[in-house]
């Protein structure tokens, strides 16, 4: 670690470091979603990427998947599992004084923050297309992460989600929202 | 994989070259223009559980990508004291799920030879 104190630390969705994580078709560069890093960068931001739920669980050969899919006790204890390594190191930074922030994937089924992806009607045979819907809510991960934090008495760590995979995404204004959100957070320390 | 721009190609990072400190060697940037995602390392300041499962899910998540035909590497830091040991302890991880450690760049911060390096990889069977 640097011997500076940071502004912040943020703990970032894996695929936004590498984008080899992704379902197939999901990838939008070689390996580094730079919009994010730049961000995180101007502003001294450390880094701290987390594990990728269902590339861990899943496999890289998965189909893509809605909330309802992916919500069973084997794949909760999963994310939960990786949750608790998460939460150790977000309490690590904490425990320094550092404003600690975890920015996730929005409209993901593990990683949303905000909105997730929904259909209840999706299995069987894999030819249900973008009939999914955006739904408000965390996904497994996030829930799970969110459930590890409040038993360690750690409640106040700000979120947010980067939103490129939602329709009519505005490179330009998540820049300047997450610059916003990294200002503010720094703000609260 | 129509219209997916992955690289096929990962580099499981230090800490510190994934968080320079001031005019440090920014790996991420070489990483980004020579199409290699990247799998971070934990600070090796971090308690010892912490990292323990941290290092258990870079090495799961690593197997799928070997198994896959991926091009793998590690990248660390040369001055880092505490390298050696948490390199050890990433074998020892891979080691029980049947890897060995990956093609090693240990990095003095020489922009150009991380980059040679990166380059230099075969391309990965995944890509082909």
């Amino acid at each position: 670690m640097t011997e500076s104190t940071p502004p912040g630390v943020a703990f970032v969705a894996h695929c936004l470091l590498n984008q080899n994580s992704k379902t197939d078709g999901g990838a939008r560069c070689p390996g580094i979603y730079s919009p994010l890093v730049d961000v995180l960068r101007e502003r001294g931001w450390r880094i701290e990427q987390m594990p990728c739920p269902e590339h861990g669980f899943l496999g890289l050969h998965r189909f893509w998947l809605v909330k309802e899919q992916a919500d069973t006790l084997a794949f909760r204890r999963h994310c939960r599992r990786q949750a608790v390594v998460v939460a150790g190191a977000i309490a690590a930074h904490l425990e320094r004084g550092h404003e600690v922030v975890v920015i996730g994937l929005e409209g993901s089924p593990s990683m949303g923050m905000r909105i997730t992806s929904s259909n209840d009607e999706w299995g069987g045979r894999p030819d249900a297309g973008d009939s999914y819907r955006l739904v408000p809510g965390r996904g497994i991960f996030s829930e799970e992460l969110e459930a590890e934090l409040a038993e360690r008495g750690l409640t106040d760590v700000r979120t947010t989600g980067i939103e490129h995979q939602l329709p009519g995404h505005d490179p330009a204004v998540e820049r300047v929202q997450l610059g916003s959100f990294l200002e503010e957070s720094a703000r609260g320390r | 994989m129509e219209g997916d721009k992955r690289g096929f190609r990962v580099a499981v990072c230090a800490d510190a070259l994934v968080n320079p400190g001031p005019g440090g060697l920014d790996a991420l940037a070489v990483c980004e223009r020579t199409g290699f995602g990247v799998m971070q390392l934990p600070a090796t300041w971090y308690p010892e559980d912490v990292a323990a499962g941290w290092l258990e899910q870079v090495a799961e998540q690593l197997d799928e990508y070997l198994r896959r035909g991926y091009a793998v590497v590690l990248l660390t830091d040369a001055a880092d004291a505490a390298g050696p040991a948490q390199r050890t302890a990433l074998a020892a991880a891979l080691a029980t799920i049947g890897h060995e450690l990956p093609p090693e760049h240990a990095s003095d911060g020489d922009e150009p030879a991380l980059e040679a390096f990166l380059r230099a990889q075969p391309v990965p069977s995944a890509a082909a």
